[in-house]
């Protein structure tokens, strides 16, 4: 299949090296602690974030450092076909798994012994990458929560299709067989915390791919950063106290 | 959960006694409400519905199947209700089943009509594409994202604000003369495409008792003081379409039926402003 035409235009009309675009709301969730929506085109995410508070089951509590759950969720009516999802299957508990580890890696859990952090994201529009949009919809959530972290984190995907490498894949481009790369970056202290790749792909092409995938993290976590430092403007001035 | 105090207590139930609810209402006032339809781009039609802090999104596909053997001249209608757990952690795993349930069980009740598919909110005959053969299955999906209390109320606003947002795509039947020769074809063109009926889909209205009083719309530390609570389904001719009595205290009969009608007075009030919110949010979705 054709993915990119003879102009060198994408399916939905990017370029190559062009992200979808995103938008981001915090404190959507009246009752949670913290709470985000993050969307990357037609994927659209919420994560809420409850705590640090009490761990509920004793025998899960850490002396040393904080106890960090998540669970993802995708709604019925979240991919195109109408699908009822069980709880906990297969794809959903390693997606968890994953987007805990990630946060797992950013947060300062040793500020925050015997308590506990619970991460739920729900998926209400799936169009690919929703590994990624997660990522990003619980790193914003847990700022919002004012959970201490080493750095924000970041996610964005890229894949290998006609011979090109194409940033932030959507799903009819995740559907063509090519490998997808999605990488999990800290910007300020520029490490990778994340990196998953299926299919297969020569060494040097990986390199170019996941270098791609990380400049397009990287761009995401400048836009996080921007939403974050306007939502904390909102906060100072709703509170007032920023005297114009 | 909702933790209170003994004092928090007797200060919320005093409000109501006294018609004076924590944030200002009195005891049959609406909190503010808000819709938003065609949320769902990947549906036929979805709605989302704030009431304060609570956040429900409704979303209606269709889908050619056959129609029951019992009612061949009818087309199929489902509801399902999904508790998110950014709602609240109790919903994490399958901690939120049991009330998942209760919420659909509730909704199909006022929403599905009898076994035969007579007194549906939508007319299930319209939903027929071939008789006996074809028809229309609406699938209706509830997702609670955030909650305040009285998500009930809240989801079924959203479910008739789906219905009035759906639309069916034109299919066009071929004459064969005999059953088993009608043959149709689905149309291509996204713009072709009818609307639901939604003239008689009714709204409910949660009336719940606290202390001696009687409140609508109860927000969730409000609720944890409810002893029973009536949910009444009311369309906009003021007839009752389903009725759930929820909480564990009895009910005197004299005073269920005072409930009831004022589920009816304050339903039909609800029923005309949610249905001049929609008709709102149908234009500003137009315009863009």
């Amino acid at each position: 299949m054709e993915y990119i035409s003879p102009e060198g235009l994408r399916l939905d009309g990017r370029r190559p090296m062009e992200m979808r675009q995103l938008h981001a709301e915090l404190g959507v969730i009246a009752k949670a602690d913290g709470s985000a929506t993050f969307e990357m085109g037609n994927t659209k995410v919420v994560a809420a974030v409850y705590g640090p508070r009490e761990v509920q089951n004793r025998s899960q509590q850490l002396q040393e450092q904080a106890l960090v759950r998540c669970e993802y969720s995708m709604a019925t009516f979240s991919t195109g076909e109408r699908r009822k999802r069980g709880k906990g299957d297969r794809r959903s508990t390693e997606i968890s798994l994953v987007i805990r580890q990630t946060m797992e890696s950013a947060i300062l859990t040793h500020l925050l012994p015997r308590s506990q952090i619970d991460i739920f994201v729900q998926v209400l529009q799936a169009d690919g990458g929703t590994r990624s949009a997660c990522i990003n919809a619980a790193a914003l959530a847990l700022a919002d929560a004012g959970i201490p972290m080493r750095d924000l984190v970041a996610s964005c995907a890229a894949g290998f299709l006609n011979n090109t490498p194409l940033l932030d894949l959507n799903y009819t481009e995740d559907s063509g067989g090519g490998p997808d790369v999605t990488v999990g970056v800290f910007p300020k202290l520029d490490k990778i915390s994340l990196l998953q790749m299926d299919s297969k792909l020569p060494i040097d092409l990986f390199e170019k791919v996941l270098e791609l995938a990380t400049e397009g993290a990287k761009a995401t976590a400048e836009y996080m950063r921007e939403r974050l430092s306007e939502n904390t403007r909102q906060l100072v001035s709703a509170r007032g106290l920023l005297r114009f | 959960m909702v933790g209170l105090s003994a004092a928090e207590r007797v200060y919320i139930e005093d409000g109501i006694a006294q018609d004076l609810r924590l944030d200002g209402r009195g005891r049959q006032h609406f909190r503010s409400l808000s819709i938003q339809t065609g949320v769902i781009p990947q549906a036929n039609g979805s709605a989302r519905v704030r009431l304060a802090g609570t956040d429900v999104i409704a979303s209606v596909k269709a889908e050619l199947g056959s129609p029951q053997p019992g009612r061949p001249g009818c087309g199929n209608m489902f509801i399902s209700v999904e508790c998110s757990p950014t709602a609240a952690p109790e919903f994490e795993g399958k901690g939120g089943e049991d009330t998942n349930l209760e919420l659909a069980k509730a909704l199909q009740r006022n929403f599905l009509g009898g076994a035969s598919g007579a007194g549906a909110a939508i007319d299930l005959t319209t939903l027929i594409v071939i008789e006996g053969k074809v028809c229309w299955e609406l699938y209706i999906d509830g997702l609670v994202l955030s909650s305040d209390g009285n998500i009930l109320d809240a989801l079924s606003i959203a479910v008739k604000a789906a219905l009035s947002n759906t639309g069916i795509p034109k299919v066009q039947v071929m004459g064969g003369l005999s059953l088993e020769e009608a043959d149709f074809e689905l149309s291509d063109n996204p713009e072709e495409f009818s609307h639901l009926d939604t003239a008689q889909v009714p709204v409910t209205v949660t009336i719940s008792k606290v202390g001696r009083y009687h409140i609508v719309d109860a927000t969730a530390e409000e609720e944890s003081q409810v002893s029973s609570a009536v949910s009444v389904a009311v369309n906009s001719k003021g007839l009752i379409c389903g009725l759930t009595k929820s909480g564990t205290a009895g009910l005197d009969p004299s005073i269920l039926m005072d409930m009831i009608s004022v589920g009816k007075r304050v339903g039909l009030k609800t029923i005309s402003s949610v249905e001049t919110d929609i008709a709102a949010a149908e234009r500003t979705l137009e315009a863009e």
